[in-house]
């Protein structure tokens, strides 16, 4: 490895985690209390993380006493990589073609397959912190019941180190494929931010497909059980058609130290480095073909026309005009509109497209949900009250501002004109996943007006509360210090904080409906929402605007 | 129109004193020159009357109103220009100066009549529909200053405003200077370029490690230091000596 990648990749890890301005921070005794409310909140993600853990515990079960271990392993390899391979076409696009450094590096005398490299090292640690939270509990749990030995662990070490390197490679392919292709002057921004969602949104929906594939060449057998009892492999050798890495990883573990077991890892490893040289060979090609377009200035010479001030200039009601500011930055900036309209619409999305490549496979799914009403309308209420949460917006609402924070700061306003045109921004693509979330139900179960309107009426509703949640953790601690808008949203803490806090709100939410449901009418229920709503909203608010009004002041 | 009194910032925990008591006043009508070498404290003691930056001690009131206790109130007469013109890259001109227009509540007729005078002054009209991530840095400047002067502000506060200016915006923005004072209404700006303090100024301060070491009018200035041709070199003497 060349000095300069080294270089590179050192300077990368060190931005893209802060590792300096936190030895300062530590050095200085500076923000040692936010680091604690970090650890805090991680550590309030444990006990669902543990549930989960323990519901796969139970999922083992079921393939043992099948005799299909193996298939176990192939089932945590597969969602591994599937979700590094999903999240890694966002976060590359965003680090390959978006972040502030390139224009520095760019001039440099350095080769593309630099750059790259080295952004695709720091890529893949940070791909570590999703795919081993995902991967582990599946090696512990399978290691654990077999009382494998050294073998096992070994190997697993090995897989577990390689894991990212294909699905990222491949992310890198795509993008740098598809950025070369979409380098259209014009609405470049736009005409990328559609179709990167569309992509994703494919590559779910391929990935459903191979999944119901799979799921039929699995049991399409006249023999099958009896073959399923003989080949204590059938099943991982059936599925992993469709998935062959995760296959060979599995089988690498299982086999431990033998010929096959490192026929296998070699062959695990062999496919991530061949797609890692095969993403560097390309990128000295085509990688600055979809970069220079991206970062070149187009010289403000009127071609975006002189205006008639007379016409253009519009008196706006400041909670609408800032409202309007913070939709126009969302949609103007890919790596905030993927994030943020992604959050609401891939739920829906999904939703529409498994009910309508799922034929009947989802019809004793419908059949429930005809029968309880209740249920669909709180839940869809549950749903559409999280966008408030999942779209990222307000736990960034003052984290976005970045540098340009000094202007809110400077503005003759107050704290309502803040809460107000912030949470209404959000509150416009609530509506939006909110509509969605309806047509995505329609395509299961009819729905009648009035309970399009209830849902709509009170998931809305509840996602204020929700929003206003993630704008207090963000004032509290607002990370204006970002270089990569993408730092503002993927690497916000504050995210993380709302989330926890945002499910402790509905989780409460629901489990109070949970016990009113056998007893109250769905009228009475859908009231103490309406006060819970309510207070929380009023309460919020309040909290805000002191936070808004003593922060503005003692930010430094 | 503003007073300050005692003003004191410090960071690190009181190690580094970046203003240290300094009291200073101008009044109505006056254009006030903030001379010190870099790291003096000019940006410090800026972003502390704009409402950036909490002071440690002192205070600062704009016709007696503390701009701490009022801020709104204050905030509403003072515009502000910073020195590195760091605004919505995103937006296209018109978007952002009509978004600082609604924020300040300026009528309609006002702001629309205030945008094509002042555009029109740093020649930057032409490219109001453009997004401003396609402006120079010298074009940045342009449009923050066009929103500052749009809400008419009683005091105009600018950090370093001739850097990145073009010699004829510098000059406009000179003489646009000269006319609000005219008007009755004040500017405090800091600046490297002496000669531009020494033309345009009717006070200057010279601050030097967080303290004024020297504040009058250009005569009085003259008087205190030995070397007494420009202000280049009284400014040399005064921070050397220091």
């Amino acid at each position: 490895m060349n000095n300069k990648l080294l270089s590179l990749i050192r300077t990368d890890l060190n931005i893209t985690f802060g590792l300096s301005s936190l030895m300062y921070n530590i050095k200085n005794k500076k923000k040692i209390f936010p680091m604690a409310i970090i650890v805090l909140a991680l550590m309030s993600l444990l006990p669902s993380y543990i549930l989960m853990v323990r519901a796969l515990d139970s999922f083992y079960d079921v393939f043992r006493q099948m005799g299909q271990q193996s298939y176990f392993l192939h089932i945590g390899f597969m969602s591994a990589q599937m979700i590094v391979l999903v999240l890694g076409i966002m976060y590359v696009m965003s680090k390959y073609y978006f972040s502030n450094d390139l224009p520095q590096l760019v001039p440099l005398p350095i080769k593309p397959s630099d750059i790259i490299g080295s952004k695709f090292v720091s890529l893949m640690v940070s791909e570590y912190l999703t795919s081993l939270p995902v991967i582990l509990p599946f090696i512990i749990i399978y290691g654990r019941a077999g009382n494998e030995g050294l073998p096992y662990w070994a190997m697993s070490l090995i897989a577990v180190v390689a894991l990212p390197i294909l699905p990222l490679a491949v992310s890198s392919v795509l993008i740098m494929v598809f950025m070369k292709y979409t380098n259209i002057k014009g609405k470049k921004d736009l005409i990328r931010t559609i179709a990167a969602v569309l992509f994703i949104i494919f590559v779910i929906f391929v990935q459903i497909k191979i999944n119901q594939m799979t799921s039929q060449n699995l049991m399409d057998s006249e023999n099958f059980m009896f073959n399923l009892a003989r080949d204590a492999n059938l099943l991982l050798n059936r599925a992993g058609v469709a998935f062959p890495t995760a296959m060979w990883a599995a089988l690498a573990l299982t086999n431990g130290f033998s010929p096959a077991g490192f026929f296998y890892i070699l062959l695990f490893m062999g496919t991530g480095i061949a797609g890692f040289i095969l993403m560097m060979l390309l990128a000295e090609r085509i990688f600055f073909d979809g970069l220079i377009g991206n970062i070149e200035v187009s010289a403000a010479k009127g071609r975006g026309g002189k205006v008639d001030s007379t016409s253009i200039v519009k008196a706006r009601n400041p909670i609408i005009t800032m409202a309007k500011k913070e939709l126009l930055m969302i949609f103007k900036t890919p790596v905030y509109l993927m994030n943020s309209v992604g959050g609401v619409i891939i739920l829906p999305a999904l939703l529409a497209i498994s009910m309508l490549t799922g034929g009947d496979a989802y019809e004793p799914m419908k059949e429930m949900i005809m029968e309880s009403r209740e249920i669909l309308i709180l839940g869809s209420i549950g749903v559409i009250g999280s966008f408030g949460i999942l779209n990222s917006l307000g736990a960034t609402t003052f984290s976005r501002e970045g540098t340009n924070m000094w202007i809110q700061r400077t503005l003759p306003i107050k704290p309502k004109v803040q809460i107000l045109g912030r949470t209404l921004s959000s509150v416009i693509l609530q509506v939006l996943g909110g509509v969605l979330l309806i047509l995505g139900i329609l395509f299961m179960v009819p729905l009648k007006v009035s309970e399009v309107i209830i849902i709509l009426l009170f998931g809305i509703s509840a996602s204020i509360p929700l929003t206003m949640i993630g704008m207090v953790v963000d004032i509290t601690r607002p990370m204006t210090g970002w270089t990569n808008p993408q730092q503002a949203m993927k690497q916000n803490l504050n995210v993380i904080i709302s989330m926890a806090i945002g499910t402790l709100y509905i989780f409460g939410a629901g489990f109070l409906g949970y016990i009113l449901l056998p007893d109250q009418s769905l009228l009475m229920i859908l009231g103490i929402y309406a006060v819970i709503i309510f207070l929380s909203t009023a309460f919020l608010y309040k909290l805000l605007e002191n936070l808004i009004q003593s922060k503005f002041m003692n930010m430094e | 129109m503003l007073k300050i009194d005692g003003l004191t910032k410090s960071y690190n925990k009181g190690e580094i004193r970046a203003v240290d008591d300094i009291s200073l006043e101008i009044g109505d009508g006056e254009i006030f020159g903030f001379l010190g070498p870099n790291g003096a404290g000019k940006t410090t003691t800026i972003k502390m009357i704009v409402g950036l930056l909490k002071p440690d001690d002192g205070e600062i009131l704009l016709d007696g109103m503390d701009v701490w206790e009022e801020p709104l109130k204050a905030k509403s007469r003072i515009s502000y220009v910073p020195d590195n013109p760091e605004i919505y890259d995103r937006l296209s001109g018109i978007e952002y100066l009509n978004f600082i227009g609604d924020m300040y509540g300026i009528p309609i007729g006002e702001r629309s009549e205030k945008i094509k005078h002042f555009t029109s002054v740093f020649n930057i009209g032409n490219a109001l529909g453009d997004i401003i991530s396609s402006y120079s840095h010298g074009m940045k400047q342009k449009l923050v200053l066009t929103a500052a002067l749009m809400s008419n502000p009683d005091l105009f506060i600018l950090d370093e405003p001739m850097v990145g200016l073009d010699p004829k915006s510098s000059f406009n923005l000179k003489e646009i200077m000269r006319t609000m004072c005219n008007e009755g209404k004040s500017v405090f700006f800091s600046t490297h370029v002496m000669e531009v303090a020494e033309k345009l100024c009717d006070r200057i301060a010279i601050i030097n490690k967080g303290k004024i070491i020297a504040m009058g009018t250009m005569e009085e200035l003259r008087r205190t230091a030995q070397e007494k041709e420009s202000l280049e070199n009284i400014f040399l003497e005064l921070t050397e000596n220091e």
